[in-house]
């Protein structure tokens, strides 16, 4: 500490908020919907904030022809159009807008990677980035490699400051896609210069499950097989695909949920505490946890997994249409728009005690959750006074969105004679005990990168193991024809999803 | 209105279960089959000293601001002149946050006494600390200040917060006493310039300087000025710090500071403009309100090292 002080004598960690070093962030994909609707208002409001250093620069690469401030023109819409609780101040913009610049570029044509280079080697003149640059791939997964190989051939990937890049999910397709992505992506950058974006992991709620159980001495000594009864895992949307059933059909929910976000939140809550909080340690950790998920053999699959697709239903008084009828998707398509996959865990702490993870479309609510179900009392000693009310399991329910907080569910004495019990609530909200906004998960993890902080990036062997744990599931879906639709829009997935707990002695959750 | 000796911590919490209980019954069938009600909060007691003639609203409002970041219950006490006086209410504050269906509510107790009962209201508050959580006191009283009755409200608190760029308010000397008592002590003018202190440790770096001049508008230095040259001066012994005044009317705050001869940084409202040779960069500097410093300095309730050797190096 003392050297540290010594080193950066004017920092004080008790109330400066970090800041961003001098860099240059370049996207890729700069004219798409993720850099109009995320990026863009996310480094703006770094800027509101004056987290971002004065040598910070944006240069935004696309295939459309445009001049600098035509891009910032756009930008500038976006970022009215798509920040959320600020205000947008046009003399900030102004100041904002003059580190933002554009280059035309097609990703095919590897002279395109010159062009940015020049670039950037006049942005560090203007800007003294110090010649730190994150590239940001904001573009589809089959250009990552293409990306960062033509990045290296123009020697973009090193230079006298740090070089990274960030890349959105999915990571391949599969096991061996995710390898093959993997063996082109660390031929041009190191493994710690590539930041796998998940953006669950930069939600306030998910990293608050960490400081819950970790900062908090009274949750551990519970958080095992011998109280917790079993674990379940929702992520729910009320919506269809909205018009993406093109795209929706080549992922389906188990691939675009449960392999990334949802295997990562269950590690989170399920992972050993880290020796530290520090990027490695705890990545090692989760990485450990998905490693130790039971691998299904074929013929377990079955009654461990259940696909669902949905078909006409009502969400509220409106009538949906079923998958099947979105524009785009094949009249026999086999994509799965529900999941619900039932995990174990072979370790020392989670042996026997089972993890249901479910996600699906047209749900009746939209809901994210992680609901702990312990065991019941031991003995039922107000039995003949309760009408079984003391054998309702205590429950905890972590609220990811949309009212982020936490939930303990207990019986209680009701008032008056007898020993009547009934089950109560205690309920911690996150917005409303914290009135302070919360940083959005891409401001969050925006910092993190040009920081320099992978802790909640994924890394490489923890894709890989996400991908092993789902890999028999999707071989064995591959084999079959499955009578879809199975369940009605509007309603909490098919039958089978029900049966699968009920063989547990289980039921889901009503959020 | 209640006498001196009707006023007791035992009757005023007594009151506040109540009004918790009143409050959180459902006004309707309906609202009780929503399992609505309120949501009972409380992170901290805040308890603050204002003059009478402060406005009621106005204060309200401030602390209404920072219930939402720091729920607590609220005590705040009325220092008038004159005559006899004390007597105390409670009454709740709630707010409904958007799109959810039940209400936040934090207790306040206001308390009005004239400055000679202050031993009394010692008395009264002292019990009605929430237990187990930090008591902070908000010293905006120059009354208290000024009749030198600080003595009899420091040992109510944890940290005590002053505002030294107010007027009236305890200066450098007092803080000093507290820090030297063994008090955690903040001071929005120390605040208010985290912002700069924050971007000056960016752009400062790495570097060496020889000399840094803190120049303010103004004949006299202001407590933030000076706050901003002790820091520099503290933190980096090895380089010259000196002072410089514009020698015309201002308040004294700090409007450049000059590194060697190669950087400039000016500060203007919400803006700074940083000069390094033929580069010419802008970085955000936001400008907090008195609501987002407290918030700031409610945040700290443990002995914060940089300001206490700052203000040392100020009052030795």
């Amino acid at each position: 500490l003392i050297l540290m002080s010594q080193e950066t004598p004017l920092q004080d960690p008790l109330r400066f908020h970090r800041k961003a070093p001098p860099c240059a962030v370049v996207i890729y994909g700069a004219n798409g919907d993720l850099t109009k609707r995320k990026l863009m208002p996310a480094l703006y409001r770094l800027a509101y904030e004056g987290r971002l250093a004065p040598g910070f620069a944006v240069v935004g690469v696309s295939r459309t022809a445009m001049t600098d401030d035509e891009f910032r023109d756009r930008m500038k819409d976006s970022v009215r159009k798509f920040l959320e609780d600020s205000p947008f101040d046009e003399d900030l913009w102004h100041s904002f807008a003059q580190g933002i610049s554009y280059v035309a570029g097609d990703v095919g044509d590897p002279a395109s990677f010159g062009e940015v280079a020049k670039h950037l080697a006049c942005v560090e003149q203007t800007h003294k980035t110090e010649d730190n640059v994150l590239f940001y791939l904001s573009t589809q997964p089959s250009q990552y490699a293409e990306i960062a190989e033509g990045l290296a051939g123009a020697g973009l990937n090193k230079g006298k400051g740090w070089r990274r890049i960030v890349i959105e999910k999915p990571f391949g397709h599969d096991l061996d896609s995710a390898r093959a992505l993997q063996s082109r992506l660390q031929k041009c950058f190191n493994e710690n210069e590539i930041y796998r974006i998940d953006h669950y992991l930069g939600k306030e709620t998910v990293q608050n499950i960490m400081a819950f159980r970790f900062g908090n001495g009274i949750f551990e000594p519970l958080w095992n097989r011998t109280y917790i009864d079993h674990v379940q895992i929702t992520a729910a949307e009320s919506i269809g695909v909205e018009g993406r059933g093109a795209y929706y059909q080549e992922a389906g929910a188990l691939r675009d949920m449960i392999q990334n976000h949802l295997l990562q939140v269950m590690a989170t809550v399920a992972m050993e505490p880290a020796s530290s909080f520090t990027s490695d340690a705890v990545r090692d950790e989760r990485a450990k946890l998905l490693r130790a998920i039971r691998i299904m053999r074929p013929d377990q699959v079955a009654d461990n997994a259940v696909a669902g697709q949905y078909g006409p239903g009502r969400s509220g008084s409106e009538h949906v249409g079923g998958f099947l009828q979105e524009k785009g998707v094949s009249p026999d398509s086999q994509t799965n728009t529900y999941a619900a996959v039932t995990f174990l865990v072979d370790n020392w702490r989670w042996a026997g005690v089972p993890f249901y993870i479910r996600t699906g479309k047209a749900l009746p609510k939209r809901v994210s959750e992680i609901a702990i179900q312990f065991r019941v009392a031991p003995l039922a000693m107000f039995r003949k006074a309760t009408a079984g009310a003391e054998t309702v399991p205590n429950m905890l329910i972590l609220r990811i969105q949309p009212e982020e907080g936490i939930s303990l569910k207990f019986v209680s004495k009701r008032p008056g004679s007898g020993m009547q019990l009934r089950p109560v609530s205690m309920d911690f909200n996150y917005g409303s005990s914290f009135g302070e906004r919360s940083p959005s998960a891409y401001e969050t993890l925006l910092l993190d990168a040009i920081s320099g902080d992978a802790t909640l990036y994924t890394r490489q062997d923890m894709v890989e193991a996400s991908w092993t744990a789902v890999q028999p599931i999707m071989d064995y879906w591959a084999t079959q024809k499955f009578n879809f639709p199975n369940y009605a829009a509007g309603t909490w997935g098919p039958k089978e999803a029900d049966e699968m707990l009920a063989r547990w002695g289980h039921t889901w959750r009503k959020p | 209105m209640p006498t001196a000796e009707a006023i007791k911590p035992d009757k005023i919490l007594k009151e506040l279960g109540e009004l918790w209980t009143n409050i959180g019954k459902p006004e309707s069938s309906e609202e009780e089959s929503l399992d609505g009600g309120v949501l009972r909060a409380c992170a901290m007691t805040l308890i603050s000293f204002v003059d009478d003639e402060e406005d009621a609203a106005a204060l309200s409002e401030t602390l209404a601001s920072l219930m939402k970041e720091h729920p607590s219950r609220a005590v705040v006490v009325r220092v008038k002149e004159g005559e006899d006086a004390l007597s105390a209410r409670v009454f709740a504050q709630c707010w409904m946050p958007f799109g959810h269906r039940r209400q936040i509510c934090c207790e306040q107790v206001e308390i009005t006494a004239s400055i000679d009962r202050l031993a009394d209201v010692a008395a009264i508050v002292g019990p009605l600390a929430v237990p187990d959580l930090p008591r902070v006191i908000l010293l905006r009283s120059a009354r208290v200040v000024r009749a030198g009755a600080i003595r009899k409200i420091l040992p109510l608190g944890d940290k005590i917060v002053v505002d030294s760029a107010r007027p009236g308010a305890p200066g450098f000397g007092e803080l000093g006493g507290l820090l030297d008592a063994g008090h955690i002590a903040g001071d929005l003018a120390w605040t208010r310039i985290t912002e700069t202190r924050s971007l000056l440790a960016q752009v400062l770096e790495g570097s060496k300087s020889a000399t840094i001049s803190v120049e303010y508008d103004g004949k006299e230095a202001g407590p933030e000025t000076r706050y901003l040259h002790a820091w520099l001066e503290s933190s980096l012994p090895d380089t010259r710090v000196t002072l410089k005044g514009s020698g015309s009317a201002g308040p004294g705050k700090p409007c450049t500071v000059r590194v060697d001869t190669d950087l400039t940084v000016q500060l203007t409202k919400g803006c700074a403009e940083i000069e390094r040779g033929d580069v010419r960069q802008w970085a955000n500097l936001p400008v907090g309100t008195d609501e987002e410093l407290l918030n700031a300095e409610l945040s700290i309730v443990v002995h914060d090292r940089i300001f206490e050797r700052v203000l040392n190096q100020i009052t030795a």
